[in-house]
């Protein structure tokens, strides 16, 4: 590609930081839900402890909501485009 | 070889820009259009048995800094690619045309000869390829409704009970089961997003599949990104078709037919001067 006209905006680019902060703890939230999910689906957990991860993981969820909320976020902007990789998290 | 306008060069220099070649003794059959240059005329310049379609333009117009300041302007490129586009168009719509890249360059006349002749051979190849066919592009979206909302109705809005409300128990935590319940409902829509996934890869290859059995060459490029293509339905199959002439109303026939059959979005755009099938000459 070419040289692209960049735009220096300090406010911009502190909201910016935020959101790719917040992306990345999404990120991570995601991939400790896949891993619980995929724990559950192979039955190494009693029914207490699946029931104590999907809590946290439910409480992580709701925190992260709060936290776009207070940056004036949304979830869905939660995401980094990765080109040709597609984007970092799924899109429903 | 492409190769910018010297910088040093005199004020009123110039090289030559070559937008296509063809075949054929005079390629000036028809008016064409102005090029990039208010200078002088786009004129036909033989090479060996083949002829290039060149234009002589301002070399301070055209050295590697000014192109380069132009090519990080949209409305620049556009305003090129359409001029490039417009003579391309315009040779090939009276015989079989190999276009070339955006911004072709040589020195001067008997530079442009010296170096499209040395790759005559492949050049010849490639117009018997392209003669009497065109391009068709064939853009393919994921199905509308699904991406709107899952075929479950797995979206954003999601059917477990309210965080913090009913789920909430007397310690201020979920209430019991609510966390069971939780990895239910994550776990069927992963598997709904992988499934409407599969569907989607399906539908792509079976458009693919299809359209080549009617194609003289086919080339699968990277679907666009959202940004480019202004649509909020992510596109999962871009490809170039080189399809005859007279197959022409077999190929739309086969897209009516595709669509109705997968229920996807095809955007079919064409027939267009095969751009995909000129090859890396």
């Amino acid at each position: 590609m070419t040289e692209a006209r960049l735009d220096v905006d300090r406010e911009r680019m502190g909201q910016d930081l935020v959101k790719l902060v917040l992306t990345v703890v999404e990120l991570l939230r995601q991939l400790m839900e896949r891993q619980a999910i995929r724990r559950v689906d192979e039955g190494d957990l009693t029914d207490d402890q699946v029931d104590r991860v999907g809590s946290t993981l439910m409480m992580l969820e709701e925190r992260m909501a709060e936290l776009c909320e207070q940056h004036g976020l949304r979830l869905d902007d939660l995401n980094l485009n990765l080109g040709p990789l597609g984007s970092l998290l799924p899109r429903d | 070889m492409t190769g910018f306008a010297d910088r040093g060069a005199a004020p009123d220099s110039t090289v030559t820009y070559a937008f296509a070649v063809c075949r054929g003794e005079d390629a000036s059959g028809a008016p064409l259009p102005p090029g990039l240059s208010a200078g002088a005329p786009v004129r036909a310049l033989r090479f060996g048995a083949l002829t290039a379609i060149v234009q002589e333009v301002p070399a301070a117009d055209f050295t590697e800094e000014v192109w380069r300041r132009r090519l990080s302007d949209r409305a620049e490129v556009e305003r090129c690619a359409r001029a490039h586009h417009a003579v391309v168009t315009a040779v090939a719509r009276f015989r079989p045309t190999v276009p070339l890249a955006l911004c072709t360059l040589y020195r001067d006349d008997w530079r442009a000869i010296e170096a499209l002749g040395r790759d005559e051979a492949r050049f010849a190849e490639v117009l018997d390829r392209v003669a009497g066919h065109v391009e068709w592009g064939v853009k393919v979206y994921v199905r509308p409704e699904e991406h709107a909302s899952g075929p479950d109705g797995a979206t954003g809005a999601t059917p477990r009970p309210a965080p913090g409300a009913a789920a909430r128990g007397s310690a201020g935590g979920p209430a019991p089961g609510a966390g069971r319940a939780y990895l239910a409902e994550r776990r069927e829509r992963q598997r709904s997003r992988v499934r409407r996934h599969e569907e989607t890869l399906r539908d792509a290859d079976v458009v693919d599949t299809t359209l080549r059995g009617l194609a003289s060459a086919a080339r699968r490029l990277q679907p666009q990104h959202q940004e480019l293509t202004g649509d909020p339905r992510p596109q999962i199959l871009n490809a170039a078709y080189l399809v005859a002439q007279e197959r022409t109303a077999e190929l739309s026939a086969a897209v009516t037919a595709l669509r109705r059959r997968v229920g996807a979005h095809i955007e079919v755009t064409g027939p267009w001067v095969p751009y995909s099938f000129a090859g890396e000459v």
